[in-house]
């Protein structure tokens, strides 16, 4: 799947790019070589861990919340300053104790939190109600308010599980936009790859590709039709990008495999 | 007043058998329970994902469905619960629109409404059929003897009968999960599953209150009636939603238990049995009456013979 560019000039970049992209990596890890350090079986992408552990937190439950309606809530966030530029985590794996102790169905919903800031541009949408408490922060984890389903203490209050499924299915309806049904957030349950790829012992990028493509063809086909292909630089819906000059794969960056 | 010999006899015994009945169905005479679990279905959260039918399939061993409960097919007709499915979930068109002019889909879970006083146990012989201090509506099957009765009572019609089995069937129909919320914290099945907590399990009062409290919050949203709140006296299982139930296939019930009557006929004639001592009492004033009004005679002649 190699994607057609002109030859000449840009047939010479991409070979000065490969090289840098070859190179780099191997520099900065030191010793080992560079593909020894691309199959580490042990390496983990340190913000999914992050996440990871994160999900893990059970905060305390908070009993009572301001009683406000959403346009207040929308007008005091806006006049404490509150906006994407605070927010301290942008990736959120959602996979509280909470809910795995009842149910475990699925794999966790990777959740970008900045992303949906961005798009949304009104935090109280999500973060629709705040502590009573006086000392507590404006805004809090939905995990704050939102623990087991159907307490008695609190009858009205929903679950986690049903908070998320509920915010999201209903946010994505309405704005069109985003997946409603199971599989669209939740990962399948992926078989061990292990197994299933078959490479040869030194393998070059595109033979990683075409590995790929041999079972998700169609994967291929959508991969073309997807910003990762047709990039184009930031986003200028993203903070402090909006004057930024636009060259993503899409124009003058190249696709090499 | 004469009284044939035959007469008699056939007095006597409807009387008794009148009476055997009435005392043989100990569960119906019993108050609905004052505390009991309740389930508060809101149709405004279901979003037709059908895992209450999976996870209700899985708790209680039932046999595998015909199609997968991935298959959205399934939703293209309407369904009644079954032998092999306690309950399934319904989709209505109710004539709403959205915004890209698509007909809204508002979905219907469909169970044992566990009534507060359930005709089913009431017509039950046996008392295999009975409500349970936790809101249950029970069934023991050791005492089943397949009369199906408790089908042509139900006035949901729920309770279905497994036909394909000769040897042991069984009538089949919601149990509320009795084992699993008879522990404690213990939820019925497809509460625990459902994703949006379209199904709000806790006690009845409660449950009557939260619904209150979410029509009271958003009147826009729901009409102001909880299905199950008074009908046929009142069900562990209740629905709230933003269509009218008429339109969504709920069978209109009256507000009146439906055993009423025939209980109300039953215990009045059959309290402390007095109707039979009564009977008796006044069949044994007209033998007294007739024997001492009868000619001397006749009892003489009676004797030599």
């Amino acid at each position: 799947m190699i994607k057609a560019f002109p030859p000449g000039a840009p047939a010479r970049l991409l070979v000065v790019l490969m090289v840098l992209i070859w190179a780099v990596p191997a520099l900065a890890a030191g010793t080992p070589e560079a593909d020894e350090l691309a199959l580490d079986p042990n390496w983990k992408a340190p913000d999914q861990e992050d996440a990871r552990e994160r999900a893990k937190e059970v905060v305390p439950f908070i009993e009572a919340v301001v009683d406000e309606c959403q346009l207040c809530r929308q007008q005091r966030l806006r006049d404490v300053g509150l906006g994407i530029k605070d927010i301290t985590h942008s990736y959120f794996l959602l996979e509280s104790p909470i809910i795995k102790q009842r149910e475990n169905h699925y794999g966790p919903v990777r959740f970008m939190h900045t992303k949906h800031a961005a798009a949304i541009q009104d935090c109280a949408v999500c973060h629709h109600a705040r502590p009573a408490d006086k000392a507590a922060k404006e805004t809090v984890r939905c995990s704050a308010c939102h623990q087991e389903s159907f307490r008695s203490d609190h009858p009205e209050r929903i679950g986690l599980k049903a908070a998320y499924h509920q915010q999201c299915i209903d946010c994505h309806r309405t704005e069109a936009k985003g997946p409603v049904d199971c599989v669209g957030c939740h990962p399948k349950n992926v078989p061990d790859h292990k197994e299933l790829v078959k490479l040869p012992a030194n393998p070059a990028p595109w033979d990683v590709t075409a590995e790929c493509l041999r079972c998700h063809a169609s994967a291929g086909e959508d991969m073309l039709a997807t910003s990762h292909w047709l990039w184009r630089g930031h986003s200028a819906y993203t903070l402090d990008r909006q004057k930024h000059v636009m060259h993503g794969k899409g124009t003058t960056a190249i696709n090499n495999f | 007043m004469k009284l044939t010999r035959r007469g008699f006899f056939k007095i006597a015994g409807a009387t008794g058998a009148a009476a055997a009945a009435s005392r043989s169905d100990p569960a119906a005479a019993s108050p609905p329970p004052e505390d009991p679990y309740g389930c508060l279905v809101d149709l405004t959260r279901c979003i037709g994902c059908r895992k209450c039918e999976d996870a209700c399939n899985r708790v209680n061993g039932l046999p595998p469905p015909e199609r997968p409960f991935e298959d959205p097919t399934v939703l293209n007709r309407l369904r009644r619960p079954d032998e092999r499915a306690f309950t399934v979930v319904n989709r209505y068109f109710p004539g709403q629109l959205d915004a890209s002019n698509q007909l809204v889909p508002t979905f219907v879970k469909i169970q044992c409404m566990h009534c507060q006083e359930p005709a089913c146990a009431s017509a039950c012989i046996v008392g295999a059929l009975t409500k349970k201090e936790n809101g249950t509506v029970h069934y023991d099957v050791t005492r089943c003897i397949g009369c199906r009765y408790c089908m042509v009572a139900c006035p949901f019609e729920i309770p279905a009968y497994e036909y394909h089995d000769p040897i042991t069937p069984r009538v089949m129909k919601c149990t509320f999960c009795f084992e699993r919320i008879s522990k404690e914290g213990g939820l019925p099945g497809c509460a625990e599953i459902c994703p949006t907590e379209a199904i709000t399990f806790g006690r009845r009062k409660t449950l009557l209150e939260v619904a209150r409290k979410r029509i009271g919050e958003n009147p826009a949203r729901y009409l102001d009636r909880i299905y199950g709140e008074k009908e046929v006296g009142g069900t562990s299982w209740m629905y709230i939603s933003a269509v009218p139930f008429e339109k969504l296939g709920f069978i209109d019930v009256p507000d009146k238990p439906t055993p009423k009557l025939a209980e109300t006929i039953q215990h009045t004639l059959f309290s402390y049995l007095w109707s039979p001592i009564v009977l008796y009492g006044l069949l044994g004033g007209i033998m007294w009456t007739s024997r001492k009004n009868r000619p001397e005679s006749e009892d003489e002649e009676g004797d030599r013979r």
